[in-house]
């Protein structure tokens, strides 16, 4: 017999479901192993100092929870362990350092033509990139200027419409007012084309935006207050 | 001879002796016409003087054709105007009585105002009453109004002068051109617009009122106390602003282009623009 049967032997010892010829197997080995014994010894104290004091110990309050703090805590002991483990184990770096490099003529070779390669293309694609970032900010530049011409063109077509129904009307007016509208016709417009101006010179010039907005809409209200004269 | 013919004789002789310049102009001057004037020619200088006369009986005519109106409402402390014109000047001035008056010079004879009084609301609506008539012409209005009157004014072209009004609103807007002259204004919005003409504002900044002032080409010109107090956005691409004695560090200038920054603790708020002309601020 060996200990591991022996132990295993032991608690059915203790609880008394052992077979008479197990019991003396038992007992032969115990005598000769001085380990078996003490774990007999204690496991018999132990059983027997909870059947003494059975009844003045009472259950935790919610037994499921405190298994579970339990598991915790080892879980949380095992992971601390898994950690420690992971800490002790050498890095890429380190391995990679560690290992000690024999390497061939042709192996050399090789891998001096893989680092030239890998230079190569690592240049080629940054140069690629950084060409391409200022077609980029005059591509900002072009769509801030398509978006101003898209929102002047729209404002446009609205200028078309009440300028046509202007026109209609004007021959109903005298001379004289006649030449105060385009007058002042042709002061909005040296408004609006200024303004412009400015924008192409700096596209984000807020100021002169504003003016285009503004002069645009004045032109508009001009345009729609003498089209019912 | 009978003795008048005798004195006519002895006239013409002393005339024909005479050596006056007055005759000698006389004499140069008579033969030409007669000899280089032939009946065509006198012909048409005789059309040419009646188209003259024609034309002063017309311009006559036309003097007698100007309608006149003079009108009472009654109304209240608190009573609003709105009108609406074509062309020609608009004068608006407070009186002490609790009615509007309105006094309108009518330039054609085609024109007509009708004036619509809805409570305490007094509307003339000139391009209403004239639609399809052609071409009205000016007509010049003068209103009377109480001092606490709020006055909203439109013309397409013309000068709007208003003066002495204590209100809610005083509105001044030329579609085209005109200047626009409020004095002793004390409003909480007060709004003055034109495209070509000079803006004047002479009066107060009201606690939490808003103030507009805009034009295109033309100089404004605010005249305010010197403890005014209000948030001022101020805008000339031409670089002309000047606020004198209202400038103080405080002041966000752009480029000269625009200036935003309180005067004082900033309580009403200001915002004028002009596209070409000067803008100036002045102590009262």
């Amino acid at each position: 017999m060996n200990c591991e049967t022996c132990q295993e032997l032991i608690h059915d010892l203790i609880d008394g479901s052992i077979s008479r010829s197990d019991e003396s197997i038992l007992n032969t080995h115990i005598d000769k192993c001085l380990d078996c014994e003490s774990v007999r010894q204690d496991l018999t104290s132990i059983v027997g100092f909870c059947r003494t004091r059975r009844g003045e110990y009472e259950a935790p309050p919610n037994e499921h929870a405190l298994w579970l703090r339990i598991r915790n805590v080892i879980e949380a002991d095992q992971s601390g362990q898994t950690v420690a483990h992971n800490e002790r184990r050498p890095s890429f770096l380190g391995r990679l350092m560690g290992h000690s490099w024999e390497l061939s003529l042709p192996q050399l070779a090789a891998a001096a033509v893989a680092i030239v390669l890998l230079v190569s293309l690592t240049t080629v694609v940054g140069l690629r990139r950084w060409a391409t970032v200022e077609p980029a900010a005059q591509a900002g530049m072009s769509s801030f200027a398509s978006n101003l011409n898209d929102r002047f063109a729209q404002r446009q077509q609205a200028i078309n419409y009440w300028n046509q129904r202007v026109e209609l009307n004007k021959a109903r007016w005298s001379a004289e007012m006649r030449e105060v509208f385009d007058r002042n016709m042709g002061v909005i417009d040296q408004t609006v084309a200024t303004s412009l101006e400015e924008l192409k010179k700096n596209p984000h010039d807020e100021i002169s935006e504003q003016m285009l907005n503004e002069s645009l809409n004045d032109k508009l209200a001009l345009l729609k207050e003498f089209s019912d004269l | 001879m009978p003795a008048q013919e005798r004195r006519l004789l002895r006239a013409s002789a002393v005339f024909e002796s005479s050596p006056t310049p007055m005759k000698t102009r006389f004499l140069t001057w008579r033969p030409v016409i007669c000899a280089g004037v032939s009946a065509g020619v006198r012909a048409g200088l005789f059309a040419g003087g009646l188209v003259f006369a024609l034309l002063i009986f017309s311009a006559v005519e036309t003097v007698n054709a100007q309608q006149k109106i003079n009108k009472r409402y009654p109304g209240g402390k608190n009573v609003r105007v709105e009108l609406r014109n074509i062309s020609g000047t608009i004068v608006v001035e407070s009186w002490n009585k609790d009615e509007i008056r309105l006094s309108a010079t009518i330039e054609s004879k085609n024109a007509q105002v009708v004036p619509k009084q809805v409570d305490q609301c007094l509307m003339i609506d000139v391009m209403s009453d004239n639609r399809g008539r052609g071409d009205v012409g000016d007509i010049n209005f003068k209103l009377q109004v109480p001092v606490s009157s709020s006055v909203d004014i439109e013309t397409r072209r013309g000068n709007i002068y208003v003066s002495n009004i204590s209100s809610g609103l005083v509105r001044a807007h030329v579609s085209s051109e005109g200047d626009i002259e409020l004095t002793n204004i004390n409003a909480s919005q007060v709004i003055a617009q034109n495209v070509i003409g000079n803006i004047f504002f002479d009066g107060e900044f009201s606690r939490g009122g808003t103030y507009e002032f805009k034009s295109n080409k033309g100089d404004i010109t605010i005249r305010i106390p010197g403890n005014s107090a209000f948030r001022l956005v101020a805008a000339s691409p031409a670089r002309k602003i000047a606020l004198n004695d209202f400038w103080n560090n405080n002041f966000k200038n752009q480029d000269g282009r625009k200036m935003v920054g309180d005067v004082g603790d900033g309580r009403s708020s200001v915002s004028v623009m002009n596209f070409s002309g000067q803008i100036t601020f002045m102590r009262r």
